[in-house]
């Protein structure tokens, strides 16, 4: 094929995409408008608040950037475990873990120079993130335990014993909400330049990463084992691949880019620990993953579209008094087409699999 | 007696197979009819047509006289035609009795009427002596117990005419026998009954007639009292004279390089599978084994290729020991492996036909370093055995789903024998539901591949490929391989012979 035929054959499967995307799009507003008319509201106006609310100024835009920060990062995390079929439900857990973590370390360590210290809050929170898939995938491998139990009820126990901590050992007093200490200066992540935004190196850190996990995937001998492992174990332990520890990769990266994802949004936004800080940051994160196709660069516009939505929504209940949750049924609605399609495919799949089936 | 079923000038065609060919199948009322014949020759295809799972291309199809289209199981049903699957259909999580009546409960009001069907289905498994508990839980139920719930099911369900597909392969001796008595007493109330397998010890002990079919038609039928397991054998392999293709050179047999001695294999459940199988393979050998599926072929490939462990005995690649060792080991040691499942385990159907075609050996110089994959020098290897292999593919970047069933094999194929490393082949069913070009092709690599000095383990249900192929051929019979001998103009009757159990 010449490289020609090949560029117009990649152009025309991303317009359909997107095109297929866009559809969804549209399907989910008309839903959301239909409810918002029967609240006795006037859609197009929310609609206007919202777009203007995620998108309406450079400020603006650079604050859904931020916002996505931590969802493209739970969409790696999400990404990498599905295509391995290491079902990971356990990203919210992960992530309060590691974001515990490097609070921890931003504000118990003092006098290190800058670098050295977010690195160091940056890779507490991606290794405690790991740590807490260990008990799940070690769990599945020694004893079949599905890790889709294992990793939801990690979630209560990290979300809990965080909320513990900040709320006695850990408790600062002038914290008005249950928290930590601030972290130290030298730990917060720099802003870049663009005034009267919140947008810092966390999102190119972000973006780094989902270009590091793409090559990772599909660049590298381990990359490519979890992907065979994911499409099918049993071929992959037929041709020889050491197929448990690829599972096992597979969820431990998954929980310390989760991790690495609370790390960021606490080094980068917060500033210090707060319980129940996550607005489910690692739910939207298999969504944005299942939304991107479980691809790492897809995870990136999977993931600023939602940080748009969820910025957007604040900007439209205070403008037109259309509660935020609206904006819940929008994503339900987007992410049933999406599934909708999802299960299309499936099917036509399992049609043709059934089709040649001789003697 | 009036007829139940009849079958006429059935043909059905799958790409690149013909599965029926013009068969015809008249069947009584209240008989027993055995259908058998090798794997793959078009029994189970024939059923399905009849219960409305496969659509015929052409032919008509009659139902107690009167001709009918049975476009679904729906239909098939209504007509009163059961059907018990090889593999079941229930439901674990529910009891028997809730299996049996699911979708046609007895209601009270809105309610399923849980004593009602509770008690219906214990009427009826007495009228038949199909003992069952309705109560239990069929994650509870022995194999034998799920399988009478599922001919109560179809009872349940007004079943006058019953499929069974391959009953037997799943039940102990004891079963059998009871499954015997109850097929009996159903035939003696006016149950039609037709009867898939390739046991024929089975089929002479239960049937009244016996339709052989090979190769997608119907070779003859015959009255089970009239005739013998060897007569029988001779009809489902055919009685024609071997016709050994003119091997280009007499083999260059040289050392051994695969010794298996006294190995025994357990399968998944814990039972015997491979029972102290010994053999050996030359260099520049094909050794064939023959025999029908289900008797332990799958384990004993995987046992060597290091995908099953093995309980006792040896395992020599050129001399040495690689029993139980990794798959990697033992690949890398220099052994390749065609399964018999290429779907499920040759390929990930998902993935890319590069992706597919260096799976085996992606890890290693010159195709990666010590952690990135070399990909320009993949694709060009993947390029060269695409060519040389004949894959057609609509390029070295598409998924794997999009090849044909064949394109496919010949994948695995290129795969295993591209790299010129293996030794040792074993190839199971390597040209199964591939067309006539394509299996010569296949067979043509495998041939070449002797001719460099490997050796050849070729394990397939069909006879002629075998008998093609082989050098020598065994048999292998509920987890015993017995050698055959030479391939020669009466091999055909001595694996018949073993094929069936009988001492050699």
């Amino acid at each position: 094929m010449s490289s020609k035929a090949r560029l117009k054959g990649l152009l025309i499967g991303v317009a359909m995409q997107a095109a297929n995307y866009a559809l969804i799009l549209i399907m989910a507003l008309v839903v959301g408008a239909a409810v918002i008319l029967v609240s006795g509201k006037n859609p197009i106006d929310a609609y206007i608040a919202l777009f203007q609310g995620a998108l309406g100024s450079p400020i603006k835009i650079a604050d859904t950037l931020d916002r996505s920060s931590v969802l493209i990062l739970t969409g790696l995390a999400a990404a990498v475990a599905f295509r391995t079929s290491v079902w990971n439900l356990g990203l919210e857990g992960q992530l309060y873990a590691g974001a515990f973590a490097a609070a921890w370390v931003g504000f118990s360590i003092h006098g290190l120079p800058s670098p050295i210290h977010i690195t160091l809050c940056l890779l507490a929170g991606t290794l405690v993130g790991g740590l807490w898939g260990l008990p799940a995938i070690l769990l599945k491998l020694r004893w079949d335990v599905n890790e889709v139990v294992s990793t939801l009820m990690l979630n209560y126990i990290a979300i809990l014993f965080t909320a513990y901590l900040v709320a006695f050992p850990f408790r600062s007093p002038t914290a008005f909400m249950p928290g930590t200490e601030t972290l130290d200066a030298t730990a917060r992540l720099p802003r870049l330049m663009i005034p009267g935004s919140v947008l810092n190196i966390g999102f190119l850190i972000a973006l780094a990463f989902a270009f590091s996990v793409f090559w990772f995937l599909y660049r590298t001998k381990l990359g490519y084992e979890l992907r065979m492992v994911g499409f099918n174990p049993r071929f992959a332990g037929y041709a020889g691949m050491p197929v448990r520890r690829s599972t096992f990769l597979a969820m431990i990266f998954s929980g310390a880019l989760a991790g690495l994802g609370g790390a960021v949004v606490i080094t980068g936004f917060f500033g210090r620990f707060i319980s129940s800080f996550s607005v489910g940051y690692g739910w939207d994160g298999m969504v944005i993953s299942l939304l991107a196709q479980n691809h790492p660069l897809g995870v990136i516009p999977a993931a600023i579209f939602y940080a748009a939505l969820a910025n957007g929504a604040l900007a439209m209940q205070s403008a037109t008094g259309v509660p935020q949750a609206l904006v819940v049924t929008v994503k339900g609605t987007i992410m049933f087409f999406v599934t909708v399609q999802f299960f299309i495919a499936f099917l036509n799949r399992r049609l043709r699999q059934w089709m040649p089936s001789t003697s | 007696m009036p007829e139940a079923v009849a079958m006429l000038h059935i043909t059905k065609t799958f790409p690149g197979v013909v599965a029926n060919k013009d068969v015809n199948l008249v069947v009584q009322r209240g008989e027993i009819r055995a259908i058998v014949g090798e794997n793959g020759a078009g029994k189970t295809t024939l059923m399905r047509i009849l219960y409305g799972l496969e659509r015929a291309d052409s032919g008509t199809i009659r139902v107690k006289g009167q001709e009918v289209k049975i476009p679904n199981a729906r239909v098939a049903i209504a007509l009163g035609i059961g059907m018990v699957h090889q593999h079941f259909k229930l439901v674990p999580s529910y009891t028997l009795a809730q299996n049996i009546v699911l979708g046609v409960e007895p209601r009270r009001g809105p309610f399923v009427d849980h004593e009602r069907a509770l008690r219906e289905v214990h009427e009826l498994s007495a009228r038949y002596g199909l003992t069952v508990n309705g109560e239990k839980k069929v994650s509870d139920a022995s194999v034998g117990e799920q399988q009478r719930a599922e001919i109560l099911k179809a009872l349940y369900r007004g079943a006058d005419i019953l499929i069974l597909d391959e009953p037997t392969s799943v039940l102990t001796d004891m079963e059998t026998d009871e499954l015997f008595i109850m097929l009996r007493r159903l035939a003696a109330d006016g149950k039609t009954i037709l009867f898939i397998s390739h046991k024929l010890r089975e089929v002479l002990e239960v049937s009244d007639n016996t339709t052989v079919m090979r190769g997608g038609r119907v070779v003859g039928t015959v009255k089970t009292a009239e005739t013998s397991d060897r007569k029988l054998a001779e009809m489902m392999i055919g009685r024609e004279t071997v016709e050994i293709p003119p091997r280009e050179e007499p083999p260059q047999v040289g050392q051994p390089v695969l010794e298996l001695e006294g190995v025994d294999v357990y399968d998944s459940r814990g039972i015997p599978a491979v029972r102290e199988a010994s053999l050996v393979i030359r260099s520049g050998e094909v050794v064939g084994i023959a025999g029908v599926e289900g008797n332990g072929q799958v384990e004993l490939a995987e046992a060597i290729t290091g995908l099953q462990p093995i309980a006792c005995g040896r395992i020599r690649l050129e001399g040495r020991e690689i029993q139980n060792r990794s798959t990697r080991q033992i690949r890398q040691a220099g052994v390749a492996h065609i399964p018999s499942d290429r779907n499920s385990t040759g390929v990930a159907l998902e993935a890319q036909v590069w992706e597919n075609l260096i799976a085996v050996d992606y890890h290693a110089p010159p195709y990666s370093g010590m952690l990135v994959l070399a990909i320009n020098r993949i694709l060009s290897y993947a390029k060269d055995v695409v060519t040389r292999f004949g894959v057609q593919t609509p390029g070295l970047k598409s998924p794997t789903r999009n090849l044909s069933g064949g394109n496919v094999q010949r994948l695995v194929v290129a795969r295993e024998l591209g790299s010129n490393r293996a030794r040792v082949v074993v190839a199971a069913q390597p040209t199964r539901g591939i067309d006539i070009a394509g299996t010569e092709a296949i067979r043509r690599m495998l041939l070449e591949y002797t001719g460099r000095g490997a050796g050849v383990l070729l394990i397939s249900a069909d006879l002629d490929e075998v008998l093609a192929l082989s050098d020598r051929v065994m048999v292998m019979y509920r987890g015993r391989l017995a050698d055959a001998g030479r391939v020669d103009e009466t091999i055909r009757q001595r694996v018949g012979r073993l094929m069936t159990g009988a001492e050699p």
